[in-house]
This record gives C-alpha cells, structure tokens and sequence, in this order.
C-alpha cells in the first residue's frame, strides 16, 4: 500500500474516494451477468445446446429425406415422418444441456460457497435470484434460438431438394419451431427452481436427469390406468408438447392415457405452473434458512 | 460500531452462541478470540445477515445488515476464504461483486494491487493457495471502502511477510476511523494487531476489554523465591491472604505478595535469598485462565499434567512459540500435548 502512512488520529472518517450506489435490480443482474458468462460450464452448456440440437435436426432430416413420405413413422399415431417431426426429437438432448446450465447457475454458489458472497452483497436476497432466473431464462431463450435458426436453415437445405422443407406458411410450423425455443429457456428455469431448492449440483442434477429421462418416460410407457391421472401434469413431457408437430397430437386426447384433455397451450401451462410454484418455493427456502 | 443485544444462535440441540451482548467501536481495533467451536464464526455470519439469529438482534452502525441499501460501503466482510467460485478468476469475482453496487472497474484494480495478486487476477481461484483466497477475500472486503471491516481469521494460510501487512492494513485502517472486528484463535497473533479484545468460550463473553486488561484481569502475579533457607522464609510469610507453593526444594512460588514485600522480610530476619522474580502471567496464561472451561474441543490425558489440564492442542502449539514473560510453566506441557492432542 502506498498510501499506508498510519496516523494517529482517530474519529473523523477519510473522505470516500470510491463511489459505491445502493443495489439496485438492474445492478444485480449486471452481476449475474458477469457471473454467469465468467464460468466455463456455461460455454460448454451454451455450446452443447446448439451443437446437440442442430446435430440432431440435420441426423433426423437426413432420414427424413430418405425414408420421408412413405407411410408411417410412428406406429402408435400413424403420423407421417415429416420436417416437422425433426425439432420435438432434436429438443430432447438439447433439454439436457439446458437443465444443466439452468441447475448450475444457482448450485455452483453453494456448492462453492460464492453464495455467501452474493448475499453479503445482496443482502436481501431475492433480487440475487430472480436475477439469476431472469439472466438463464434469457441466455437459454437466445441460445435456443440461434440452435433452432441454424437447425432449420441445416434442415432446409437437406429437404428442400426432395421438397420435404417445413413450410413456414403453416401456423403449426412456427409453433414448433418457437415452441422448442420456449420449451428449451422454460424448463432451464424449471431446473433452475430445483436447483435453488436441493442446493446441491450432484443432487439438483440428478434430479432432474432422472425426471427427464426416467421418470416421466416410465410414467409414459407403463399401461397402469391410475397414471392417467398423473400424465397430464408432468412438467418436462407437458411443456415439450409444444414442440410437436399437430399430427403427433392424438395421444392427449386419449382418456385413457390422459385424464384430463388438455389443449397444447394447456399442458405448456402445466410446466409454466411447476416452474412459479418451484421458483416461489425456493425464494422462501432462501430467505429463510442460513447461507 | 457493531452493536449486539442478546444476540443467540442455536443449532439443534447446540447453542452455538448463548445470549451475547458487545458493542465494537471505531477508531480501534478489535480483537474476537475464542478457541475453535466457540462460536466466533456464527458470531460474524449474524452480523453480516448470512445466518438468522435465534434471538438477539446485531446492527451495524445502528441499522441491520439486511437494511443497508449499499451494504458493501458499509460492511467489508472476510467471512470465509472459500467464498468465491473456483471456476471464476479472481478479476471477474471481483468484478461481479463490485457490478452489484456500481463500483467502478478502476476500484476492481485497485483492490487487485493493494492485495499483491495482480499476477494471479486472471487465474481460476480453484487453483490458488489458502493464502491467495485469503487475499482474494480482503480484496473483496475493502472494494466498497467500507466503514466496518469484518475479518474472521484473516491471517490463516498467510505467510509471515502477508501476516505482516494484515497486522499493519488493519491497524491503518482503524487509526483511520473505521471499525475492525477482527477474529483469530491465535493469542500472538491478537497480542501485536488489536487494541481491545472480546473473549468468547462456548457462546458466552467472557471477557470484553482493552487488550492489557484481559492480561492483568486473568492472570496471577506471582513471586519466585530461590532461598537456602526457604523453610524459614515459607514461616515468615504465612498469612491469610498469602499462598506460598514449594515447587522444589529451595524454591518457593509467592501468591499475595510484591517481590518489594519478600525481599523486606527477608532482609528483616536475615535470611539468604538466592533468586526473586516477580513473575507476571503471560497472554496465553491468560488465555487458558480464561477459556480453561470454555474450550469445546478439548484434549485429556496429557502425559504432563501441568497447567494445561484442558488445552486445545492447536492453542498451546501457536502459543507456545510466543515469548510472553518470565513464566515458562507451558514450554514442556505444550510439545507433548500438540503431539498427543490430534486424539480427540
């Protein structure tokens, strides 16, 4: 310190030389801005996304192309394989990737102990995390954008010549392309509300894997009638209906499968209210117990 | 000034701190020393809103931590070295905290210098040592030039030339006006840096003081009497108020008398004195007379009973390296109890 010349007089505090505002809600999510995009696992995360996305869009177009228009590719539906079909498949691995950058937004500060820092800052805490919320939801909707821009370009240049291409002058074409964006940035912040519950990255991240990819393809497949009844409101399975293409539909308005015939707006709201519900449990969790 | 009225945190079963009332002022530096467990952590987590008090209430100049609209201009914590993500540089943890509160880049850098890790501002803090992330810490403290520093074992994992500048940091920043409320298990270390000093054991104040007074309050004066005729000299001096211990033959220990006192009544009946010392307490004498009863983690069975009977070994093993006074009561108890002590 060049300055540490001590002196002897106490009381009289030395002028502020450094210009320090109250914290305000943009300043947080300044922040959580810089935090987020100053760890590596949110690259990797992004990335991943992108690239697990328009990887399978382009896989899944090429066999569209080979096998398109043919008769049936989904025996249960009778649904013809079409362009549109490509996104709700691509969506499934990019989700993955999502929850995980969504999960480690909130769990690598008490997993580290950042979280202590945070809250001396942001000593009244909420606004740490629905900025935090506000910051994945948006880098996830943007990146899910670019992944299904480039996926629909990579798709289009595949099909166009066999003129499989999605049509964009369909509404349902646009539904499936910017209900997999949408799908992709909420069920991140899904993930997020869990992770701001558990806490912990092993626990919050296997959690979710294991609703993903676990739970709620068991609770699909097994024939038990009394799961007609939990079908409807499982989030992941619910939101992701809004990446499915029209004629993929069918199933939701089996009541024997589905207790209550939810319409896609509907069942998207079902992943929307765990996520509130979720998000608000955790901001009581975080004011209450100790960091 | 930190202000604390019945301040209580208890976990489970376990009351971590037990009804504390303080009040740190400015302008000095205030020492918190208790052995490990007493309570010296939770103490400042309350203070800076990060654990919840079970009763009590703590402000800072006046107001609750959670109330302060810019908290970092008021309050510069070192809580915890390990509070920062070890996959962000130190730069960006430095740059992110200070973003909450409009603070300019320029400080960032500044703080980075003062703290000597400019050659490290770019690295992921997974990959420092106890010492840098002790540094980081600091740095992330004094970002908002704050009022109130609050440092919880800040000279741990520092090597000797960084201890040095804490001590000297702090003291500086004290003399400016500020208050700094600093915590350390480590008697020497509390010895060269604080001015007043708060005892804590098992939750409880036990002693609220300036730093000499701690010393003088805990400790016994006594008389070390070296006399071939130490017999005659134990007669002479028996009185009610006056302790007299045989620690050898010809050698008498005097509690109740000035060595002024024992020298007169010697030289009155004429007996031979070979040795007289008044010998004063050291700190960690005092420490130990203080915290004997306190000290969660204790050790039993110490081959050499001595004094020490119930010493947390890391204490007598620090302590033992400072050169308090005359007394040499502890040298020999404290290698064999730090060698014994890991057993708990």
């Amino acid at each position: 310190m060049s300055t540490a010349t001590a002196t002897a007089t106490t009381g009289a505090l030395p002028p502020r030389t450094v210009t320090a505002r109250p914290v305000t809600f943009g300043r947080v999510l300044r922040s959580e801005w810089i935090k987020l995009w100053s760890l590596r696992s949110t690259w990797w995360t992004v990335v991943l996304t992108v690239v697990a996305f328009v990887g399978l869009v382009a896989a899944m177009s090429g066999i569209v192309r080979q096998i398109g228009g043919d008769g049936p590719a989904d025996p249960a539906t009778g649904a013809e394989l079409s362009a549109s079909f490509v996104y709700s498949i691509a969506v499934q691995p990019a989700s993955l990737a999502a929850v995980t950058l969504g999960v480690l937004a909130i769990t690598g500060e008490y997993t580290t102990g950042m979280i202590r820092s945070t809250f001396a800052a942001v000593p009244r805490r909420l606004p740490a995390l629905w900025a935090k919320a506000v910051v994945v939801f948006l880098v996830m909707a943007v990146t899910a954008l670019v992944a299904v821009a480039l996926g629909y370009a990579v798709s289009t240049l595949i099909l166009s010549g066999p003129g499989l291409a999605l049509d964009l002058d369909l509404a349902e074409s646009w539904r499936v392309l910017l209900g997999s964006v949408l799908y992709l940035a909420t069920v991140a912040l899904f993930a997020f509300a869990i992770g701001a519950i558990i806490r912990h990255s092993a626990g919050a991240l296997a959690t979710i894997f294991g609703l993903l990819l676990v739970v709620e393809n068991v609770v699909a497949a097994i024939p038990w009638e009394p799961l007609r009844y939990v079908r409807p409101f499982l989030p992941a399975s619910s939101g992701a209906r809004i990446t499915l293409p029209d004629a993929a539909q069918g199933i939701y308005a089996n009541p024997d499968a589905y207790w209550l015939d939810l319409s896609i707006a509907e069942s998207f709201g079902i992943l929307v209210a765990w996520t509130v519900v979720l998000l608000a449990i955790a901001a009581v969790l975080m004011r209450r117990r100790d960091a | 000034m930190i202000e604390a009225q019945g301040l209580t945190k208890v976990y489970g079963s376990k009351k971590a701190v037990d009804g504390i009332s303080f009040s740190v002022q400015p302008g000095r530096v205030t020492g918190f020393l208790g052995p490990n467990g007493a309570g010296k952590s939770t103490t400042m987590r309350m203070i800076v809103g990060l654990d919840r008090p079970t009763a009590g209430t703590v402000t800072v100049d006046g107001r609750p931590y959670a109330s302060l609209r810019s908290p970092l201009a008021e309050v510069g914590a070192l809580l915890d070295a390990k509070a920062v993500h070890t996959g962000r540089s130190a730069r960006q943890h430095l740059r992110a905290m200070a973003a909450t509160h409009g603070i300019a880049t320029t400080r960032v850098d500044e703080v980075i210098e003062m703290t000597g890790l400019q050659t490290v501002a770019g690295k992921r803090v997974g990959g420092f040592s106890l010492g840098m992330g002790q540094r980081l810490g600091i740095a992330a403290a004094l970002l908002g030039d704050p009022r109130t520093l609050i440092l919880d074992e800040p000279v741990n994992g520092l090597d000797p030339e960084g201890v040095l500048w804490v001590r000297n940091l702090v003291r500086y920043l004290a003399a400016e006006g500020r208050t700094v409320f600093l915590s350390s298990h480590l008697m020497s270390e509390m010895a060269q840096t604080a001015d007043h000093l708060l005892v804590i054991g098992r939750g409880r104040i036990l002693a609220d003081a300036p730093i000499a007074d701690v010393v003088a309050a805990a400790t016994r004066q006594t008389v070390r009497v070296r006399s071939p005729q130490a017999t005659a000299l134990a007669e002479g001096l028996a009185a009610a108020d006056v302790q007299v211990r045989a620690v050898s033959p010809g050698l008498l220990e005097v509690e109740g008398r000035t060595a002024e006192q024992v020298g007169e009544l010697a030289a009155a009946r004429g007996l031979v004195l070979h040795e007289l010392t008044p010998v004063t307490g050291s700190l960690e004498d005092a420490y130990m007379n203080l915290t004997a009863d306190a000290v969660e983690y204790a050790t039993h069975g110490t081959p050499d009973g001595g004094t020490g009977a119930d010493r947390a070994p890391e204490l007598v093993d620090v302590l033992s390296a400072t050169a308090g006074s005359t007394t040499t009561s502890s040298t020999t108890t404290s290698s064999t109890t730090s060698t014994d002590g890991e057993a708990r």
